[in-house]
């Protein structure tokens, strides 16, 4: 039996060390294995192992002949289409990018952008399909991020420190944006900007754009995380003063919910959600309450998101911060 | 700027706790805590040693013995049923010892099952704190039930020759139907546990607070999904493993009684492991389905990315599984002189069966270095390229599935042939079907996969699998009625198969426990950075989701563990089985 034991125990184990040969060709083809460490420094190198690890850039770019990702744009010299590194095609990128939007790009800040707004100027031939990267699920912070950039403009591009750690006035911007999305627990403020279009902004005013029924939201970023994620999932927890929730009744029985808009001599205005504006003259007003059970923000709000609309317009909230 | 943003940070946590007291003012405070927010200091390390690592394997290894010992019992109750209504003592034997077998498992189970609690509390205590103030009374029921399984399993085995005959085997039964209540019902909860952090609910989504009600918080989004896959692909994991051992038995055992008892048992666990094993793939769309419908986006971390060719790795061990089940049937045949008639048939299935495998094996894009893609022009390669896409896949599946049926209906006529009068007419209308089977399940996958947008695409595998399932359904039905008093042309002779036969049986218990080992990493990896998804970010310093060569050594280390002590366990049984013996 002896004997027996130890043939079977050989062959599972050569079937299992098969098993696990594979695991690892299938790793190695697909862009090797870098373990994503811990904490990178801001260096070429950690640069490198976020890019070829959490980053997850391999799976849609290849660097040169490194990598076997085809979906995007190669970042190294490959074939006609990308005769230059991603160092050097930044630099004349930067310039297109200039000449396109009038504002002094510099390399570092063309690949900032690249990460932080991929959308913003699309490689050509490819499609906006590039991830957010720090969103979840791969959510790299920023000083991951500033890593990466040294990394890419270390391919044939000349590695400046100082831009990354001393952003100029544009990649400034992209900067606050990725902090702020990292703050809100690693939401997209891009998509969030979409979702606050669709469920917002009938009530609530953002730059001078929508709705009143709800405070201005333009400087909504100055406000904590914690404080706008509660108003969003219970309203009526927080009612911002000036927006308590008034119920009319007048003397023929009909009745008005919404914001007191006006409170005078004369009469009440309020202001219901749906956007219709009520006046009661004084007379005919029989009973005047506050509903502090109610914000006229809707209680469900959070029903209509899913969990990612919900960090995402998080994210997007924590970012709009007027210049003071 | 570093420290910049470091104090940036600092900041922004000053101001936000400032703002929760504001928030908080007027208003009763919570009933419920938030989840906790982690830091890497809240994680204990002791010694360099990985504790992410040992949570893992010790996860792993409880799921493995537990999946055997919760699945065995359910065909044991089933084997020992059938020896009773055909009073056929050999199934009855056959069922003790199936039950012996996994005994000495289920302490096993429940000495991994202490490790994990242990391990989760001492390197996960505020993951574990959180989550048992959630499924406080389902954890303490799940103590409860522990006694009361413990307490059916004993009596039922113990019990198996005490009540023996009448009414006492009804009683006996009616153990065994209550061990396997309580079996499944202690599953459900660890499932509960389990999709809990995959997808939460009955907690505040913002803040993890607990809502009140622990059944909400117990049936979430994944937990029938789960519950289904992890009830049908225990009952093929268990009788892959009562495979090998019948096999291990039978490579050791000298007297030709003694073979053809094992033999049979091989044959009974492999039929049981094949049962479990076909409606798996479906099992699983509905999982994905599910998972897709609560998150896209861990649908698309699921299925795109990195953990797509993990996919790849899934079709070599599932077409590992299936060519090992095929082998055996093949081999099998050996037992009666009537394969003759059938032999020459075997190399069509065999090459159809390797063809699929093929297919299925054939990657989105392919694995190729640059090199090599240049030289092809593109990353999908202008023949093979189209292969790689699902409907292909897909119809690569269920022909793999027919054509294992095929060897399954040729290998249960090998020793009879039908005596009624309409036996070529049927055998005709069995192969009519087989072919229009396949024909509709191609035509499908060329159809949707080619020639339609790609909302179609995914559609076509709902009228393939229906394909799948009329063509067996079909073809048992016509079988049972066509094999109707048939005639037995050269008896099977159980035990007389080649050796070789029986490395497929441990082929396919190995492949299955690695398949699960893989399947646990990938359950588990697309929570990425959470512990609880979306709801208790994990920030330990092993938060980082492992590549598949990684996952692939962790599950290779644990899979020779859990091999070793199963072998220890046969091993004991032989011996206490040599000393009954004896005695
Ligand atoms: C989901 C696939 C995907 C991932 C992941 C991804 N990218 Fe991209 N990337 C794209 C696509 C598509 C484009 C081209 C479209 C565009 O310009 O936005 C692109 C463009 C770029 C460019 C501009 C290239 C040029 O020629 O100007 C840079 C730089 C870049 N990515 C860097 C990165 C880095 C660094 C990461 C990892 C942190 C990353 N990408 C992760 C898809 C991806
Ligand atoms: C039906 C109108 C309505 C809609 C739609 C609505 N809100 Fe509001 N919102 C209000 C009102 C009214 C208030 C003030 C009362 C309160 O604080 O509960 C408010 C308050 C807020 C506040 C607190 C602002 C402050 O400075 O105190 C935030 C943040 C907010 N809403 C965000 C959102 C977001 C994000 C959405 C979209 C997902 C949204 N709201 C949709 C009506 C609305």
């Amino acid at each position: 039996m002896g004997k027996v034991i130890g043939k079977i125990f050989i062959f599972l184990l050569a079937t299992v060390f098969v098993f696990m040969w594979v695991g690892y060709a299938v790793t190695k083809m697909t862009g090797g294995e870098k373990k994503a460490a811990g904490a990178v420094e801001i260096t070429p190198e950690g640069g490198e192992t976020i890019f070829w690890g959490k980053g997850r850039c391999f799976t849609c770019h290849s660097m040169g002949e490194n990598g076997s990702a085809v979906r995007c744009p190669n970042l190294g010299v490959w074939g006609d289409k990308f005769p230059l590194p991603i160092g050097k095609r930044a630099e004349s990128r930067a310039k297109e990018r200039q000449a396109q939007t009038g504002l002094p790009y510099t390399a570092t800040d063309y690949l900032t952008e690249c990460l932080a707004t991929p959308g913003a100027y699309i490689v050509e031939g490819y499609k906006n399909e590039m991830a957010v990267v720090y969103a979840p699920p791969i959510s790299l912070s920023l000083h991951e991020i500033k890593a990466v950039i040294l990394y890419l403009q270390s391919q044939g591009g000349e590695v400046d420190v100082n831009a990354v750690n001393n952003p100029s006035e544009i990649a400034k911007k992209l900067h606050d944006k990725i902090s702020a999305a990292g703050a809100a627990g690693g939401g997209d403020p891009g998509h969030g900007e979409e979702v606050f279009k669709g469920s917002c902004v009938n009530c609530h005013m953002l730059k001078g754009e929508g709705g009143k029924i709800g405070p201005d939201l333009s400087n909504a970023g100055n406000k904590p995380l914690k404080f706008l994620s509660e108003s969003i999932l219970r309203p009526v927890d927080a009612i911002t003063p000036g927006y308590e929730t008034w119920v009319v009744e007048t003397k023929d029985n009909t009745k008005a919910i919404g914001i007191k808009t006006k409170d005078d001599a004369q009469g009440v205005e309020i202001l219901k959600a749906t956007g219709d504006i009520v006046t009661v003259a004084r007379a005919d007003i029989k009973e005047l309450t506050q509903d502090k059970t109610k914000s006229l923000m809707p209680e469900d709000m959070i029903e209509g998101l899913t969990v990612k609309d919900f960090q995402d317009v998080l994210a997007f909230m924590m970012m709009q911060k007027e210049k003071k | 700027m570093y420290e910049s943003d470091i104090a940036n940070a600092e900041e922004a946590v000053k101001s936000e706790a400032k703002a929760t007291e504001a928030v908080k003012e007027g208003e009763k405070k919570a009933e419920y805590p938030p989840a906790p927010k982690l830091t890497a200091a809240d994680y204990p390390q002791i010694g360099g040693f990985n504790s992410r690592i040992l949570v893992w394997i010790v996860a792993q290894l409880h799921l493995w013995f537990a999946a055997f010992v919760l699945a065995v019992p359910i065909f044991v109750l089933i084997i020992e049923a059938i020896g009773m209504a055909t009073k056929d003592q050999r199934y009855d034997n056959m069922a003790y010892e199936f039950i012996k077998v996994s005994m000495a498992a289920y302490s096993i189970t429940a000495i991994m099952g202490g490790l994990l609690t242990f391990s989760l509390l001492i390197f996960y205590p505020d993951l574990f704190k959180y989550l048992t103030s959630l499924f406080s009374r389902s954890m303490l029921a799940y103590a409860f039930l522990f006694f009361a399984e413990s307490a059916s399993l004993y009596v039922y085995y113990y019990g198996w020759h005490w009540l023996e005959g009448g009414f006492k085997k009804w009683v006996h039964l009616t153990i065994g139907l209550v061990l396997n209540f309580v079996g499944t019902v202690l599953m459900l909860f660890a499932n509960a546990w389990v999709t809990f952090s995959m997808s939460p609910n009955g907690v505040d989504p913002g803040t993890g607070a607990f809502l009140g009600s622990e059944w909400d918080v117990i049936h979430n989004f994944l937990w029938n999904p789960l519950n289904l896959h992890r009830v049908v692909a225990n009952i093929a994991y268990g009788g892959s493993i009562i495979g090998a051992y019948a096999a291990y038995k039978f490579l050791g055992s000298a007297s030709k009684e003694d073979r053809a008892h094992y033999d049979w048992m091989g044959y009974t666990s492999n039929i049981i492991a094949v049962g479990g094993l076909l409606p798996l793939p479906f099992a699983g769309y509905w999982l994905v389905k599910e998972i897709y419908a609560y998150s896209q986006q861990m649908g698309i971390t699921l299925m795109g990315g990195v953990f797509a060719w993990l996919f790849i790795m899934q079709a070599v061990l599932i077409g590992a599984l299936f060519l090992s089940v095929n082998y055996y049937l093949w081999c099998g045949m050996g037992r009666s002189e009537g394969s003759v008639r059938y032999t020459k048939n075997i190399k069509w299935i065999a090459a159809a069966v390797v063809a699929c495998f093929l297919v299925w094996f054939t990657p989105h894009t392919l694995v190729l270095t640059n090199q090599e893609l240049k030289a092809l022009g593109g990353p999908y390669h202008k023949y093979l390229g189209p292969l790689g896409i699902m409907p292909a896949k897909n119809t690569a599946v269920n022909i793999m599935i027919i054509m294992t049926f095929l060897s399954f209906t040729l290998y249960r006529r090998v020793n009879k042939i039908a005596t009624v009068s309409w036996a070529d007419a049927g055998s005709a209308v069995q192969a009519a079907i087989f072919a229009g089977g396949i024909g509709n399940i191609i035509f499908l996958g060329v159809y949707h996969g080619y020639f339609t947008n790609t909302a179609y695409k995914v559609a076509s595998s709902i009228p393939q699998v229906s394909s799948t399932a009329v063509v067996i359904i079909a073809t048992l039905i016509i079988d049972s009625m066509m094999f109707k008093g048939a005639k037995e042309v050269a008896p099977l002779r159980w035990g007389n198969v080649p050796a070789r036969s029986q490395y497929a049986l441990f082929t396919l218990a190995v492949s299955f426990t690695w398949l699960m080992g893989l399947m646990g990493y990938i359950r588990s990896g697309i929570r990425q950075h959470w512990h609880v998804n979306s709801i208790m970010r994990d920030n330990s310093i092993n938060a980082f989701t492992p590549t598949i060569g990684y996952a692939a050594q962790v599950v290779t280390l644990a899979a020779v563990i859990f091999m070793a002590i199963v072998i220890f366990i046969f091993w004991l049984s032989n011996i206490s089985s040599k000393k009954s013996a004896a005695h």
